[in-house]
């Protein structure tokens, strides 16, 4: 089964400048853009790309069975909040 | 694919779907967004369209390639990186200038950074233009 909330990134910023947001979010309802909480901003136009989370949030969420997305996965694991 | 790589991949197709995501039709539009935009899974758009998740994952791939036709066809990107990149050092130069002439108080120090400065700027420009 799979669980119902998600960590997961969700883009903002204007055209060609992507910028995203680190959420938390129900993953029943993925597309109306509700979320419970904002843990985190990921900023890939920067050099070197520019993740920040608030890495207590993180790991309560994770702890609490939220489950990251690959590609937050893929952060966290860069940022050392996972294996 | 190691973890940059597949980082920078969504990076990339973020930004041709800036450029090109309109050419993909409403559907695939909704889908590919879902996908590189939203971070939905394939599992997850698979569950929201009705279509299998195979088919979410070949229609992604087709999105993907038609998206780098058009980079490769058009360099809409590429002009756009190289022109972000240089407005950037114009900015920055022309800053320096301004910098010295808000706080310096000799006049030769404000005549130095221009003279140093200023033919960068045109430099830049010069390949701002050729770009255009």
């Amino acid at each position: 089964m799979r669980m119902a909330v998600k960590i997961r990134l969700k883009r903002m910023g204007q055209k060609k400048a992507p910028f995203y947001r680190v959420i938390v979010a129900d993953s029943r309802s993925p597309r109306d853009g509700r979320f419970i909480a904002e843990i985190g901003t990921y900023d890939p136009t920067k050099e070197p790309t520019a993740f920040s989370v608030n890495e207590e949030e993180a790991k309560k969420w994770l702890n609490n069975g939220a489950q990251p997305t690959e590609t937050v996965n893929r952060l966290f694991k860069k940022a050392g909040i996972v294996k | 694919m190691d973890v940059n790589e597949k980082l920078k991949e969504v990076y990339e197709l973020s930004i041709l779907y800036d450029f090109y995501g309109e050419l993909l039709g409403d559907h695939k539009k909704q889908i590919f967004e879902d996908y590189v935009l939203n971070d939905l899974s394939l599992a997850e758009i698979a569950d929201n369209t009705g279509i299998s998740r195979q088919g979410v994952h070949d229609m992604i791939r087709r999105c993907t390639k038609a998206l780098r036709g058009y980079e490769k066809a058009l360099h809409l990107a590429e002009k756009f990186g190289r022109i972000k990149e240089l407005v950037g050092q114009i900015k920055e130069l022309s800053g320096e200038i301004g910098e010295a002439a808000g706080t310096s108080l000799e006049e030769g120090t404000v005549r130095e950074a221009a003279a140093f400065n200023v033919p960068k700027i045109v430099e830049c420009a010069t390949l701002i233009l050729q770009e255009l």
